[in-house]
């Protein structure tokens, strides 16, 4: 066999070869997602109106490319594997995961003068103590959600679907269905405690114990439960296709379904739940910073805009007046009655990181036991 | 090989001045062409290892590249981490799924449910494949490939929502038995280690209706006549020519859809239940779960692959003995 003599010229040039190879997934991913006229947008399913996305491409001429997300936790890791050369330029993040984004330096904090139309967001969100991180803004509340209770009508009265206590009764062993790990900080709730796990970010060890117990009345009740559900899609369809009476869902769902005029209705029950707020995030070293801007004062402009959003995803409007340019039933699917929301408190980030150690393995023996 | 550059000359000649040299022999006499030529058939050796290139790439960078990096992930302390944060080596995600019986559950029922399914699918195919091979008349054997393909022309996840829609609480079973009058209420049929094991065994199902349909197919008639003239009846033939003969083929097909459905994620989530979360769903739980919990899933993922291989392994010697009895 020949020898593989290289000489120093050779040496060289197949040196630069190869570094050359070696970065070129990095700089041609950072270069296709920089178009001259693009915006990259992680999101949810019909978080941006279809008739907004033709409209916005159309006046700016810049391109709306939406890569559809399903998960928080997915969305953290698609980032962190991408940075610091991210491909995404807006993203969708759950208030209280903001945190975990921002700790790791995911986030580019938010520039609200850049957005004229930061003032067509209802202050109670767009002002809020958890909207404000280190004396930054980090996203653009667009949609608020909740934890609830929805039942069949033809199956389930309004009475028993006041408490959390029906979705694991034997009368409906077999017919619910429920996101595990946001049943963990309901149950903690309906339990008595803080399901935000604020109030024993100083005592570990009951943290630990209040985590344990939930996860065992899931493991005792897992005999009741027809299925453990990942997504709204899943819920929507179970109901469709009576496969349950009741579970635990995100209000966008149901309400898109009750829309629909399927016999649904939900609750959030006499224990109490959690609501969330959606915001539209700008990724740290996104490629199109300025079309990100352009794209989130463009969608922040209208309360029309908010609701058709709301109309689309089922989600309450962040928007104010969003609720005039929706009909009377889409009103009523996406409004509670005040004593009901007087139950209501949000989730919050600061014990996310001890909360999410504890109740992510709680998960895993759940499903496993 | 010798080469007569005069012959290829004087060819040249003819189709030049007919002045309609074909695609291939105007790129035969193109400089670039002839000098790549020269470089790459300088010597049997070179030739060889270009030949061996493109496979040996394809092999590296499409299936042992994406599972070194998976062992490679499994074996860090941390992953995906924030930019300028560093990592060590450790086996804790190893020990973790050792240390915590919580994940055993998962995989032994997992690799349970794997060969419960395999064997379901021999069950089910093997007729199917015998009487295609057998008693199908060659002309018509393709056509019933092609019809029984159909159904893969489609991809799993379509297929799985197939299944949905047929074992659903108002899907087509359920309506058909209340048409019948058999039942008042529907049948619970989804969300069951059954509706999964249904869709696991319609996915699969191809997987082991090609090797035994080779298999069976290769078998002559005239082993079973001469069986049949010294005496024995269908049972005894079956039992000690077919089956025997097609054992490779049972090998084949049991050893695809058992490392198949060890790795199904998409149907086991979609059709079954709550107690029938397998392992795949364990380790996307990790990949999911937002912060640096992917080296454990990705030490599982290992495991998993570990596990299944040494059951094949343990599988293949047996059917090998199996086969060297028969024809010892």
């Amino acid at each position: 066999m020949t020898k593989l003599i290289l000489n120093r010229r050779r040496f060289l040039g197949t040196t630069a070869m190869a570094s050359v190879a070696l970065a070129s997934p990095a700089y041609l991913r950072r270069t296709s997602a920089q178009g001259s006229g693009e915006v990259n947008i992680w999101t949810y399913n019909d978080f941006v109106p279809q008739s907004f996305k033709e409209q916005f491409e159309a006046d700016t001429g810049i391109k709306v490319n939406i890569r559809l997300v399903d998960d928080q936790g997915k969305q953290y890791n698609l980032l962190a594997a991408e940075q610091p050369n991210p491909t995404v330029d807006i993203m969708t993040v759950a208030g209280h995961r903001f945190l975990q984004f921002i700790d790791n330096k995911l986030l580019a904090p938010l520039d609200t003068d850049r957005l004229s139309n930061w003032g067509n967001i209802n202050p109670s969100f767009s002002e809020s103590d958890w909207s404000t991180i280190n004396g930054e803004k980090w996203g653009a509340p667009i949609l608020s959600g909740m934890e609830v209770l929805s039942y069949n009508t033809d199956l389930v009265s309004q009475e028993e679907a006041m408490t959390w206590d029906t979705l694991f009764s034997d009368k409906y062993a077999g017919q619910t269905a429920y996101i595990i790990q946001d049943m963990m900080s309901i149950i903690m709730l309906k339990m008595g405690y803080d399901g935000n796990m604020v109030a024993y970010m100083d005592d570990p060890e009951k943290a630990a114990a209040i985590v344990n117990e939930a996860k065992q009345y899931l493991i005792d009740k897992k005999p009741l439960v027809r299925k453990y559900y990942d997504s709204g899609a899943e819920v929507q369809q179970m109901f469709v296709n009576q496969d349950i009476a009741l579970g635990h869902s995100w209000n966008g769902p149901a309400a898109a379904l009750i829309n629909d005029g399927f016999p649904l209705a939900m609750t959030i029950p006499n224990e109490g739940s959690y609501g969330f707020v959606y915001t539209y995030n700008v990724a740290n070293n996104a490629p199109n910073v300025d079309n990100a801007y352009t794209f989130l004062n463009a969608i922040l402009a209208s309360p029309e805009i908010g609701a058709a959003m709301t109309k689309a995803s089922g989600f309450i409007s962040t928007y104010k007046d969003a609720t005039n340019y929706l009909t009377d039933l889409e009103k009523a699917s996406t409004s509670f009655p005040e004593e009901q929301l007087a139950n209501l408190p949000f989730f919050r980030a600061e014990a996310h990181e001890m909360q999410y150690g504890l109740v992510d393995p709680a998960v895993e023996a759940v499903k496993a036991a | 090989m010798t080469y007569d550059a005069s012959v290829q000359k004087d060819g040249d000649d003819s189709t030049t001045s007919g002045g309609s040299r074909p695609f291939w022999g105007r790129v035969v006499n193109w400089r670039p062409y002839q000098g790549l030529v020269a470089i790459v058939t300088v010597s049997p050796r070179r030739q060889f290892f270009i030949l061996v290139a493109f496979p040996v790439l394809w092999l590296l960078t499409q299936h042992l590249g994406p599972m070194l990096q998976m062992l490679h992930v499994s074996l860090l302390d941390a992953y995906p981490v924030a930019p300028g944060t560093a990592h060590t080596f450790t086996f804790d995600n190893y020990m973790r799924f050792l240390g915590d019986r919580i994940f055993w559950q998962p995989f032994f029922r997992t690799l349970t449910f794997a060969a419960v399914f395999t064997f379901c699918t021999l069950i089910i195919t093997y007729p199917v494949a015998y009487f295609l091979a057998r008693h199908v008349s060659r002309k018509n054997r393709m056509l019933m490939l092609l019809l029984l393909l159909i159904p893969f022309w489609v991809g799993e996840i379509v297929r799985t929502y197939a299944i949905m829609i047929l074992l659903g609480n108002t899907g087509a079973v359920n309506q058909v038995l209340k048409w019948v009058g058999l039942i008042d209420r529907p049948i619970p049929f989804m969300y069951t280690s059954f509706s999964m094991g249904v869709g696991i065994v319609y996915l699969t199902a191809l997987y082991m209706l090609l090797p035994l349909y080779s298999a069976l197919e290769k078998l002559p008639k005239s082993y079973n006549e001469a069986a049949a003239d010294l005496g024995a009846g269908a049972w005894t033939r079956f039992r000690r020519v077919t089956l025997p003969l097609t054992l490779e083929g049972i090998s084949s097909g049991c050893t695809l859809v058992f490392l198949i459905s060890t790795g199904f994620y998409a149907t086991p989530v979609l059709l079954g239940g709550p107690s029938t979360t397998v392992f795949a769903e364990t380790i996307a739980g990790f990949f999911h779960v937002a912060g640096d919990e992917w080296p454990t899933g990705a030490a599982f993922a290992v495991i998993m692959f570990a596990g299944a291989l040494a059951i094949t392994g343990v599988f293949q010697r047996l059917m090998k003995a199996l086969r060297k009895g028969d024809t010892a």
